[in-house]
Formats: structure tokens, sequence, C-alpha cells
């Protein structure tokens, strides 16, 4: 056949962002595929570099769009860790129930990506209506949807507006009651669990040869979570949620499923039911966080934005679990105004780099369906 | 025989269970987006916005009060001092001030915002001092021309003769304390 | 015009007047299928948003119903950027006369049959064939791998879906006793429909819509000829005019089988007894046909729309899925259905 070799993209409607890929087919097969990204390159950590200590937190909120307050995070957390300031207790909670909105709303968003692969759209609007519900509390709280530019070093730039406990509390019910309505529609539906079942599983060699982390790791039973380890989860109770390996003995319908599918532990639905658990742990946190939220100062009040802010001169690297995986963030400190150095370490690059290995075998219809599972963001990527 | 036999009756027992719960899940599904057909409940009514229709959609005055919307600056409390041009990540700010007829009053010539550039991050709304600097809630910036999305707010250049006249006034002011 | 008159009247159409076959025919186009056309896009796009809790067109007429019109209008006024050749127009040209031919064979109503025979209900069958061969050869002219695989997998879907239909025509076939229109409809009544004469007979039901899905490539068994992602893009570069007579294709091949559906099955024109008596002692052979052609066209509009629901609630299956589907659960089910039609018929 002479048609053997077919070149994606960059620009491809079933890609995740702009990414080129060249895949050996062998019939409807592929035998082999070259990934290359970079074309999403903005050079965000040289910018960091010339401007202030405060425009870097507006460039950690450019990192990855859907999911701005992780990298917020861990930059506020680095470079806390480097000057030495202290977080006010309130201050720690407000912002992480930012980061679990967060993780809700971005796997919302996968959620829409993975239905619109398999293409089933009305799940795509089911999940973007209750997406926006999200985006209109971090609206109400920090002033932005998207790029919330609402974390300080010390603190948060304000406190919780009137209103938006109750409505958080709105927010967890709604989704709650929403899963529901998607597993009824989607989840199991048998043509869906055809297309995913036992396509692309993810190994565990692989897991660590790559270094994956985060939802893609769990469902394959790697079970890790930076938020266990964390000290700002110390006081929160909570799973780590994983897939079919931890149904296999349960009771009831979902060992059941487990035991008589055809699929296998890592695969795209097992990837599908992870990010679905992790969005009811993330309303089970959020619950405690709300009931649990102590009174005091939203900021450290030695701190403010001043045009001369110097760091002391340092050397950090913090972690902490968005979305997609493992966010790490190494800041490096001369004493000036501005950074001396600022890297980012982003889950996405390591399923990028297990991408060809993991989509040898399947065929070419899988595709869409194997990019949407693995959760990839280029915008993360190529920083 | 007996054996090869049983094998098939699975089999077959196998292939009409798929089919039938395939059949189910499928119903399923249909059915339980039965309620948006018929439009049961408060839920599952439709979420599209109007907009620009001003009765059926969001209008500015709708939005949260803490909205980073299109920035406006009070010249009347502008004190020239530069510091958000100098935090603004895009460096979409351009200020250009002078000393006026008094020490304390700072004429503000030039305060250039220029939207195209500008990423409604609110750095420069927090290290405003005077806090004349303010997000207005405003989200319709477009125009059709790139020259039409710098806002500005200064006051405007002033003549030569009139920057005399102020350096004049500044100076009898601070005479009469050097005399004395 | 002489031969098409000679033609009809060797197939047992008898007319006077040589105009009336061709005035049937345009009737038939422009105020049955035309129509259909639009009001089932508007209702598409209406009930989908229902579903996915928008509003769906609101703004070109009174809640969006001149969409279909605004859409036609736009399609037709866009040139498309590939210039045939003379023998693609040529091609073009046999295979729309070939798609459209079984224009002729729909049955509108007890009195407005054009071909009433033995092979009548074969006939929309083969233009369904076409519209597939169409759909492949389109494919098989890109250059683009999308579009060749595209082509390759609509010749597969369509292969798989013609043997279960066939099957489920010959099941109804040996209920009714014969092919023809008229003896399919006389054999249902106003609610004794086919399919619910006995269990075999719907599960040929079941089977000849699924193999017509399959067929035909509609949604949710479209993964041949998806224009989405990587599946089918067999007419990605179809654009403007070119673009408006392919979906108006598809949509006919999609209408025409769900009038053989309803004709087969669900109860043909059939109104009931007493009704038709009273329009026959009125002199009312007008009425008559009006009121059957709509209460038809109800019934295949609800069958489509019907189809469309469960597109629109479900995804999308593979394409090798989908031939597995219609070889592996269709064919045995429909011998089983064939079979079992043949001994009820019997006893």
């Amino acid at each position: 056949m002479s048609r053997k070799d077919w070149s994606i993209g960059p620009l491809h409607t079933s890609l995740p962002g702009p990414m080129h890929m060249v895949l050996k087919l062998h019939g409807e097969i592929i035998d082999a595929c070259q990934v290359e990204t970079g074309f999403l390159h903005r050079g965000l950590e040289k910018q960091c570099e010339l401007h202030s200590w405060h425009a870097a937190l507006f460039y950690a909120d450019h990192l990855d769009p859907e999911g701005a307050v992780f990298s917020e995070l861990v930059l506020c957390l680095a470079v806390e860790e480097i000057a030495g300031i202290m977080v006010p207790e309130r201050a720690q909670s407000i912002r992480l129930v930012l980061v679990e909105l967060g993780r809700i709303s971005s796997h919302l968003a996968f959620m829409a990506r993975m239905a619109r692969s398999v293409g089933s759209e009305t799940i795509v609007h089911y999940v973007l209506r209750d997406r926006e519900r999200i985006l209109d509390l971090f609206e109400l709280l920090t002033g932005a949807r998207v790029s919330l530019n609402f974390l300080r070093y010390g603190g948060v730039k304000g406190d919780v507006t009137d209103g938006f406990i109750e409505r958080v509390l709105d927010v967890c019910d709604l989704i709650r009651f929403r899963m529901k309505e998607y597993n009824d529609i989607f989840t199991f539906n048998a043509i869906f669990l055809k297309r995913t079942l036992g396509v692309a599983p993810l190994s565990v060699e692989l897991i660590e040869q790559a270094g994956i982390t985060g939802p893609n790791a769990r469902a394959s039973g790697v079970r890790e979570d930076s938020r266990k380890g964390s000290p700002l989860y110390q006081a929160l109770e909570f799973d780590i949620p994983s897939g079919k390996s931890e149904d296999f003995f349960a009771q009831g319908w979902r060992g059941l499923l487990a035991r008589t599918s055809k699929g296998c532990v890592g695969d795209v639905h097992d990837r599908f039911l992870v990010r679905l658990r992790e969005m009811t742990q993330s309303i089970e946190i959020l619950r405690q966080l709300v009931a649990q939220m102590p009174l005091g100062v939203y900021q450290n009040t030695s701190i403010h934005i001043d045009r001369n802010y110097p760091i002391p001169p340092g050397e950090s690297y913090q972690r902490m679990e968005s979305a997609r995986g493992r966010l790490g963030c190494h800041v490096v400190s001369d004493g000036q105004n501005f950074p001396g150095r600022i890297q980012f370490s982003t889950p996405t690059r390591a399923s990028l780099w297990a991408l060809p290995q993991l989509v040898r075998g399947i065929r070419i219809e899988d595709l869409p369906v194997v990019l949407a599972s693995l959760d990839l963001s280029i915008a993360e990527a190529d920083r | 025989m007996m054996y090869f036999r049983r094998s098939v009756f699975i089999a077959l027992f196998w292939y009409l269970h798929s089919i039938v719960k395939s059949s189910l899940s499928i119903a399923g599904s249909c059915f339980a987006t039965l309620p948006y057909l018929l439009r049961i409940g408060e839920s599952r009514k439709e979420v599209t916005d109007g907009y620009p229709d001003p009765i059926s959609s969001k209008t500015a005055d709708d939005l949260p009060p803490r909205s980073r919307g299109l920035l406006f600056n009070d010249i009347e409390r502008c004190t020239g001092c530069g510091d958000c041009e100098h935090v603004c990540p895009a460096g979409c700010i351009e200020v250009a001030s002078e000393p006026g007829a008094h020490d304390s009053r700072i004429w503000v010539s030039v305060f250039d915002v220029d939207f195209s550039r500008c990423v409604f991050c609110g750095l420069c709304v927090d290290i405003c001092q005077p806090m004349s600097l303010v997000h207005t809630r405003q989200y319709e910036g477009a125009a059709y021309q790139l020259e039409d999305l710098v806002a500005s707010f200064g006051r405007g250049q002033v003549t030569e003769e009139q920057r005399e006249k102020w350096h004049l006034a500044r100076q009898r002011l601070s005479a009469p304390q050097e005399g004395a | 015009m002489n031969w098409v008159f000679l033609w009809l009247r060797a197939l047992g159409f008898s007319a006077t007047v040589p105009g009336i076959p061709l005035i049937a025919l345009a009737c038939i186009s422009l105020f049955v299928i035309l129509p259909s056309c639009a009001l089932i896009a508007y209702l598409d796009r209406k009930l989908s948003a229902d579903l996915q809790a928008r509003v769906g067109p609101c703004r070109t007429g009174y809640r969006g119903m001149l969409q279909p019109v605004a859409d036609c209008v736009k399609l037709l006024q866009k040139n498309s950027m590939h210039s045939q050749t003379l023998g693609e127009l040529l091609w073009m040209l046999l295979h729309t006369m070939a798609l459209y031919a079984s224009l002729a064979a729909i049955p509108l109503g007890s009195l407005a049959m054009m071909v009433d025979t033995q092979m009548s209900v074969f006939i929309p069958f083969w233009s369904a064939l076409v519209l597939a061969l169409g759909t492949m050869l389109l494919g098989l002219g890109q250059y683009t791998t999308p579009g060749w695989l595209g082509g390759i997998r609509t010749a597969a879907q369509s292969l798989a879906g013609t043997f279960p239909s066939l099957i489920g025509i010959l099941c109804v076939g040996m209920h009714a006793g014969s092919f023809r229109w008229s003896a399919l409809a006389a054999s249902q009544g106003f609610l004794h429909w086919t399919m619910f004469a006995h269990p075999f007979l719907l599960l040929a039901f079941v089977v000849f819509v699924g193999g017509g899905l399959v067929l035909l490539a509609i949604a949710p068994l479209d993964g041949g000829l998806a224009m989405s992602d990587i599946h089918g893009g067999v007419a990605v570069h179809v654009t403007g005019r070119q673009l408006a007579l392919f979906q108006f294709g598809r949509f006919y091949g999609f209408f025409i089988w769900s009038v053989m559906t309803v004709v087969l099955f669900m109860g043909a024109w059939r109104i009931p007894e007493s009704l038709r008596s009273w329009f026959l002692a009125l002199d009312a052979e007008v009425c008559i046909s009006v009121v059957e052609l709509t209460w038809l066209l109800l019934k295949t509009y609800v069958l489509m729309l019907f189809i469309l629901w469960i597109a629109r609630a479900n995804p999308r299956a593979r394409v090798d899925q989908i031939t597995d589907f219609s070889w592996g659960v269709l064919g045995p089910l429909a011998l089983v259905a064939l079979v079992g039609t043949a001994f009820w018929t019997m006893v």
C-alpha cells in the first residue's frame, strides 16, 4: 500500500493541541509513531526572569490555561519556602478550595473532550454547562474565570466574598447530582464501553520509565498521590481513587463489571473512571474544607505588592498534585527583584514521552480516544 | 462431545447476554435524556445566554463585583508614579507625568492603556497606591481599528509656557520658606 | 418523452396524458421530498438542542423555522474549489440519475404508486447501494489517507448492511405473500402492523432498521463516513453546492429507507376502513390520498426522529465494530427471523 505514512498535525481537530504526529500504518493499525511538540512554546520561563516576582505568578497562571490555580500554588509554595514566608491558615484553606474546584473543572473539561472524541455530543453540552457553574464561582471569588491571578506570596489576594461558601456547597450538590446523570447516560453505555475497554492499556513498566503520575498512573494501579504526603492536606480525609484494579474484589455491580468486562487494568475506560472518582473525592474534600475553614486574615500582612520586592537568595523545589499529575516547580533566586530561574516540571511531558509506545498496535480510529484519555495539555508541555 | 456442546451453549448464552445488555444500555442512555426533551424540572432547562439581547443575557452589572473588566484610571487621584507601568507583565501601560503648580500636584500628561496587549491580570490595580486605577466590569471592548484599542486617560501635553508658569509658581512657593 | 411513456405502460401504469409521470415525479420531489428534508433538518437541530439543554436555531424566522432555507441558500451560493473534468461531470450525472431514479418507486398512498410490481420493493434498496457506491468512489478518489480509508470503510460497511436488510425484506415478503406495494399494504391494517404480527417479524423489523443504518451509514452507525476527527474524511473536501447535494443525497437515502420501513413494517398508509369508505361515499378520492400520505409521512418522521434521538444520546461505534455487529449479530438474527417467519407462515 502506498499510503504507509500518515502525518497528522500540527493543527487537527482530534489532537489536544498543536503537535505533530507521523504514524506508520499497516492497514488501519498503527505500527509506529513519532511525536513532535514545541509548537506552543511561549518562553514562559524566560519571561519570568525578565519581570518582577509578582509577574511570575501571572506567567505561572498561563502555564496551563485549564489548571491555572495549580501552577500558581506550586510557585507560591516554592517562593514561600525560599523566603520563609508564613501563610495564614485561612489563606491555606482558601487556596485548597480553589485547587479542588480547579481539579473538578479540569476533569469536567476532560470528560467533554473524551465524549467528543467518541462522538457523543449530548454529554459534551451537559458537562460544559456544569463547568460554567464552577467558572462562575471562580469569577465570584477572584474576578476572572480562567486566569485567576489570585494567589500571592503569603496568602491570597482577597477574602471570601459574600455568598461564596454557600455557592460552593451548592456546586458540590449539583456535581453529585449530575454524576449520577453522567453515569446513566455515558459512563457505562455499551458503545462507549466497546470503544474504550481494552484499548491502549498503560503498563506499569512504561509508567515507571516515563515518570507518568496522576490519574493516568492511578488507573494502572500505581496508587501515588502527591496530596497524601503534603502538609497542606494533613487535616483532610480522602482516599486515593483508582480504576478497575481496586474494583476487582468489590461487591455489587462494580465488581461484576470489573470481573466480566473484557477490558484490562489501565485501559482508556479506567483512566476515565479514575477521573470521575477523583471528582467525587474532590467534592468530599471541598465539603470538609468549607466546614473547617478557620477564621483569620487572608494574607500575610507583612507582604504587599511593591515595585521593589526582592526575595532572598536560595533555591527550592516544590511539587503538588494538579489535575493531570504531579506538577513541580524549581525556583532559583539571586536576591533580586526578579527571579533567577523558574522551571516547571509538568505531568504532560511524561505522557507525551510515553505516547509512541502506547499507541503501538491500536487502530487509527482509536487514536483520538487515546489522546483524549491521557488528558494532554500541550500548553503545559511546551510552556 | 459433551464438552464441545457445553462450550457452545456457554458461548451462545454470553452472546445473547451481551446483545441484551447492550440494547438495554443504549435504551437506558436514550431514556436518561428524555427528561431534557420534555423539560422536566428546573435543572434541565436550556442554558443558552441570549447575548446580545439585554433581557435574556447577563449585562455588565450582573457580573460579580470583583470582575476584572476594562481598566479605568481616575486621573484626579493618579500620582503618575508609574508603578503600574513597571509591574505590568505585558507592558501595556504608558505613563508620563510632570510636576504641576504645586509640589503636591502632579500633571499626568500621558496615561495610555493598550488593551490589545492587556491581559487583565490586575497587578496594576493591586499595586496602585492612590487606588486610582480600577477594573470596571465592562467586557465589550472590541474595536474595528487597532488604534482604537488604546484608552487614554491622560490630561494631554502642556505647552512650554504653561510649564514655565508652573515652574515659577513652584519657585515662589518654596522661596519664602528659604527666606524665613 | 415517448420512451418514458412506453416504459411505464409496460410496467403496468396506464396514463392517457404523456406528461403525467414527469409531473408526478416533479410533484413528489418538490412537495414531498424537499419539504421533508427541510422539516427533518429543522427538527433535527431543534430536538438535538432540546436534548443538549440548548436553544437551537431561533433567529431565522419564527423560532428559527427558516433555518433550513437559510442553510440551503448559503450553501448554494458558495463556489466549490474543485472544478470537475468532463468525465467526472458525466459520472456525476449518471450517478445522480441512478440515485434519484427510485423516486418513481416510492409508494405514497394506495392511489399514488407509480411502480407496483414484484420488484418494486427492491428498487429503493438498490438506490441505497448506488449511494454507497458513490460515497466509496468519492473516498477512494482522495489522496489523503483518511479519505482513502473512508472510501474502503464505506464499502465494507455497506456490504455488511446489505445482508440483514435483504433478509428482512424477504421475511415480510413471505408474510404478505408478495413484494408489491399494494399487497404489502393490504396485509396490514390501521393498527395491525406487520411488526406486531408475530415475534419473528418484530425481530425482522429490528434487523431491517439496523441493517439500513449500517448500509446507509446513518448515525450512530456512521463510523465509516463520519467527518469528525480521523474517521471518515470522505467528504471533508466537499464544500458549497456539492456539499448541499451530497447531504441531500444522504438525506434522500435515509428518507427512502424510512418510507420503506414504514410500508413494510409499520402499517404503510392504512387508515381506518370506516374513514376510507366515508371518503369514498363522498366521492373524494383526493382526500383519501392526502390523508394516507399524511399518515405515512407522520410515521416516517417519527421513525427518523427516533433514530436521531438514539444517535444524539449515544456515542459513535467504531467501523470494525459496526461491521462486526452487522455480520455477527444482525446476520444470525436475520436468519433466525427468516426461518421463524417461514415456519409461522406455513403453520
